[in-house]
């Protein structure tokens, strides 16, 4: 049988039938879909045993109660603990810390700057004995910066600078500062505290109580539980499910807590502390009073602050001032806060201000109100306490002439987060060796000569004591989720180690003995529970005696000038951005909006009035300018800003880290400068003018 | 558009934008959870990756009447699917009990009809592989498979935690769907035994999640017969399984194209009285 064109296409035209009746096409079809999704550098997902472990997330300022699920040991998830008094939920920066472990940020082995002034890695050993060799030499002139305040690393590190004999150990800024330095002024031998649960109205004066302010995730949780959801039958006007609590906010900016506060009292930056005054005002007006030691003087020097004069400065109107002291005084359980908007520089008037208010709105050590806390005792007994190390400005040691002869940093970026990076970048440099014992790569690493890798707070034991904002005394035990990275040590261990090796030991032979020593002053809860996730919580409150509302500091608080600029800086936090310790997870950049961020260049926010009256319109490329030092930003239109002030975001700028964080916009503090607090030893940056040109 | 399927269980969303703050703890939960590529550039929106999205709302009156919320979009897990219309693969398809929108990535072809489709934008196209800085492959999660390059990807109401939920029933020996007293298959998952990622992480409890058919659900009670919730688009007729509730009126408005004059919409009573 010949095979002819009419027979060819007989049996292609067959073949091709009989195969379309079997599954090769399909299965060809299917293979190829998954082969060409199946490639090697795409990761393989690997399963496991899930467990779960307690744990706090370090990194979040607002100290953050977590559960890590981990697959066969490796963490991947970070959960909320609904129940915990300090959490409910979990911040967008702690549900990025399981990933945050691996980020290329991340130090994993010593480094010492060589000769040729660049970093080498060397072994733990040998940084360990160029780290006593510092000390030895250095001795007495040894310093010390810390960036965790809520931890017993900071009396471990007082308690090692005991034992040289430096009185040099100083905490990054922070609203804790501001109100220890307060309450010490004002002659309160306890820590502040706030009791939100039980307030029916709260007023937070500058303090982002939703986003940056003391225990955020508590405040968050406080503020869930406070507001049902709204429900309302169709042709009904109003709801049902009435709100416990009403929350005002003033602030320059509508923030986060503003777009869901009662009311946002629009308040010029860093003005917090004459709003305070111009309500006290009205209290006193309206007969309260109480038992301060200066009342005489308070209540004289505060007549001055009338509404009307509280407005001048402030730009709060007068009228809806009146209105919101009304509701204060027919609350139940009122309740203010007085803090910094973006987390420091407002310095301790203002908080001075805020306690006069509680005061004379008769909520002191009452339901509701503000809680005054028992101080702990500290673990070692040569070391300072939290609250006078907080006394101590940091700014005015680094502007000091005398510089030490070792700069010890822990867990602090100095260099980014103070104001002014360039002369504190100066200061810091002018020491001459300078020790970084951080988890990421930053600006401040990156200056120093030895770099100390330290495990992140996944990977260690640590504890979390009353966090600033609490309204409760408290102490948890934050477990480690995983084992520490290779090359990477902690901070209190080695610390304790360096002392042993110095012949000047502090007591204790690892942190974890300190954490129960620590743990045994609260004896009701046992450290193995404390590990195991159980806070322990006091219900203890000091009782003052006598206290000052200390008129004659707060007469010196300064008029809210603008510092000579033609617009008001208003800078403002998102936690989603890290902090100047982690710099922005790889994870959280695809929260910044468009108008955020475009590639390399931030915004600034202004409202149209003021833009038009700048002469600058929507995505202008503009230049902001303070004291010769300038940043550019494209003009964003929002209208939730003050008339003649700019808004713009902490968080970008960084020069370190990594690609998720480097060159994307400039640090906002680059514009602001340090002034003295007068009578509080404190500084300011909450006040800073800047200029607006087109670009 | 397909034939709309009912199911007896529908799991949807209440998000309460009188709640939400904008903290983007759900968005950064949600990459966590679902294994999405961290990218170093995220400012051009078009070439990001994100299931869920915070949108930034404002009622556009100027100084100091200004009003700002936020919106949290996720997939809206519509019942008539605009997008499974027009896959041509069947890549995406709303058949399974609970009415989640599947999206099934090595049928996907990335022809990106469905994003075309979508109009919740809430599709995204993936233009560049997956890759994690090394060893933060890590911290993937074994629930969610990575997807490559030029696939479409979508929210799924976190389907591997429903999956799972019916597992633990199973491996309890229970049965997952038991007839209830309507004579009805209904889904034996409790209530907090299936929450979405974002549901989770929300620190101000601004996202409720469950069975819209199910009137003991709280997500149930919440968007039934309450005029102050609301859906996206609702006049598409796309019968989305998310609803968004806020008291104020212009927050609201936003949710559809609304004539000067016009009443926000009632929500629409396509939810059974009884379960």
């Amino acid at each position: 049988m010949g095979l002819d064109r009419r027979t060819f296409i007989k049996f292609a035209a067959g073949a091709g039938a009989g195969v379309m009746l079997t599954p090769i096409p399909w299965k060809l079809l299917d293979d190829s879909a998954i082969w060409t999704q199946n490639w090697p550098w795409i990761p393989s997902l690997e399963d496991g045993e899930n467990t779960y472990v307690y744990a706090f997330s370090k990194s979040d300022p607002s100290i953050v109660p977590i559960q890590v699920r981990k697959v066969n040991g490796r963490p991947v998830r970070i959960l909320p603990v609904p129940g915990h008094p300090l959490g409910g939920g979990v911040s967008a920066l702690s549900a990025a810390e399981a990933q945050m472990l691996h980020s290329p940020a991340r130090l994993r082995r010593p480094l010492l700057r060589g000769q040729d002034g660049k970093l080498q890695e060397i072994s733990w050993p040998q940084a360990s004995n160029v780290l006593l060799d510092e000390i030895r030499k250095a001795g007495a002139k040894t310093a010390f910066i810390s960036g965790d305040e809520n931890s017993s690393v900071i009396e471990v590190i007082s308690a090692l600078a005991g034992a040289l004999g430096s009185g040099d150990v100083y905490l990054m800024p922070s609203d804790a500062q501001d109100a220890a330095v307060a309450a010490s002024l004002a002659g309160i031998g306890a820590r502040i505290g706030y009791d939100l649960e039980s307030s029916d109205h709260v007023l937070a004066l500058g303090a982002n109580i939703l986003e940056n302010w003391g225990t955020v995730m508590r405040n968050r949780r406080i503020f869930k539980n406070a507001r049902p959801h709204s429900f309302r039958k169709a042709g009904e006007k109003q709801g049902a499910g009435a709100a416990s609590l009403f929350l005002a906010y003033a602030g320059p900016l509508q923030t986060n807590t503003a777009a869901v506060a009662d009311l946002w009292l629009p308040l010029y930056p860093g003005t917090e502390s004459v709003l305070a005054l111009g309500i006290a005002h009205l209290l006193l007006a309206a007969g309260k009073t109480c038992a301060a030691d200066d009342f005489d003087a308070f209540r004289e020097f505060v007549a001055g602050f009338t509404p009307e004069k509280t407005a001048g400065i402030t730009g709060v109107d007068a009228a809806k001032l009146k209105q919101e002291v009304e509701k204060l005084l027919a609350a139940k359980s009122p309740l203010v806060i007085v803090g910094s908007e973006f987390g420091s520089g407002a310095g301790a008037v203002p908080v001075l201000a805020g306690l006069a208010v509680n005061a004379l709105l008769g909520n002191v050590n009452k339901p509701g109100g503000l809680s005054l806390l028992p101080k702990s005792a500290p673990a070692f007994t040569e070391a300072a306490s939290r609250e006078d190390i907080h006394k101590k400005s940091l700014i005015r040691f680094l502007a000091a002439q005398e510089k030490p002869a070792l700069l010890l940093i822990h867990d602090a970026n100095p260099v980014y987060a103070l104001p002014d990076p360039r002369k504190i970048r100066e200061a810091i440099q002018a020491v001459p060796f300078k020790v970084a014992f951080n988890s990421f790569m930053d600006e401040t690493a990156a200056l120093c000569d030895l770099i100390l890798p330290a495990d992140m707070g996944l990977e260690r034991m640590d504890d979390v004591e009353t966090p600033y904002g609490s309204g409760k005394a408290s102490y948890c035990i934050s477990a480690p989720a995983t084992k520490a990275q290779a090359g990477v040590l902690n901070a209190g261990n080695t610390l304790l180690q360096t002392a042993r090796r110095l012949d000047k030991a502090l007591g204790f032979n690892t942190y974890e003995d300190v954490l129960k020593s620590k743990a045994a002053q609260y004896g009701k809860v046992g450290f193995d529970d404390l590990a195991a996730g159980v806070p322990a919580l006091s219900e203890e409150k000091a009782t003052v005696s006598s206290f000052s509302f200390k008129a004659d500091i707060l007469k010196q608080a300064p008029a809210a000038e603008a510092g000579g600029g033609a617009l008001r800086l208003a800078p403002y936090v998102r936690m989603s951005l890290g902090t100047a310790v982690t710099g922005i997870p790889p994870y959280n950049n695809k929260t910044l909006r468009a108008d955020e961020l475009d590639g390399t260049l931030m915004s600034v926010m202004l409202n149209r009035a003021t833009a038009v009256k700048h002469k600058v319109a929507a995505g202008d490329k503009v230049v902001l300018e303070a004291g010769g030092k300038k940043i550019t930003a494209k003009v964003r239109i929002f209208e939730g800003v003050m008339n003649d002030t700019a808004g713009v975001c902490l968080g970008f700028g960084h020069s370190e880290f990594d690609e998720f964080s480097k060159n994307k916009g400039h640090n906002v503090m680059e514009l602001m400068s340090a002034l003295p607090e007068p009578g509080t030893g404190l500084d300011l940056w909450c006040r800073t003018g800047v200029d607006i040109k087109k670009a | 558009m397909s034939a709309k399927k009912e199911f007896n269980v529908k799991w949807g969303m209440a998000i309460d934008l009188d709640k939400c703050t904008g903290c983007g703890a759900c968005m950064v939960a949600c990459q966590a959870e679902n294994n999405l590529a961290p990218q170093a550039d995220a400012s051009n929106k078009l070439r990001v990756m994100n299931w869920l999205v915070v949108f930034e709302l404002s009622n556009n009156k100027a100084f100091p009447d200004h009003e700002t919320a936020y919106l949290p979009r996720p997939c809206q897990q519509c019942a008539e699917q605009p997008c499974a219309t027009v896959c041509p693969v069947v890549a995406t398809e709303r058949n399974e009990e609970g009415g989640i929108v599947s999206q099934i990535y090595p049928r996907c072809i990335g022809c990106r009809y469905c994003m075309a489709a979508c109009p919740y934008h809430a599709r995204y196209f993936n233009w560049f592989d997956p890759i994690w800085p090394k060893g933060m492959e890590k911290s993937l999660t074994p629930d969610v498979s990575t997807r490559p390059r030029g696939v479409v990807e979508k929210c799924s109401f976190c389907h591997h935690r429903f999956m799972k939920a019916k597992d633990k029933i199973r491996a309890k020996g229970g049965e997952v769907y038991v007839r209830g007293v309507d004579n009805k298959m209904h889904c034996a998952v409790p209530e907090d035994g299936y929450v979405t990622s974002c549901a989770e992480a929300c620190p101000n409890g601004a996202i409720v999640f469950g069975d819209l058919n199910n009137p003991d659900h709280t997500v149930s009670k919440l968007v039934r017969g309450n005029a102050d919730a609301f859906r996206l688009l609702e006049r598409l007729g796309t019968d989305t399984a998310v609803y968004y509730i806020s008291k104020r009126e212009w927050v609201r408005r936003l949710g559809d194209n609304y004539v000067p004059d016009e009443e926000t919409q009632k929500p629409r009573q396509i939810l059974p009285k009884k379960h």
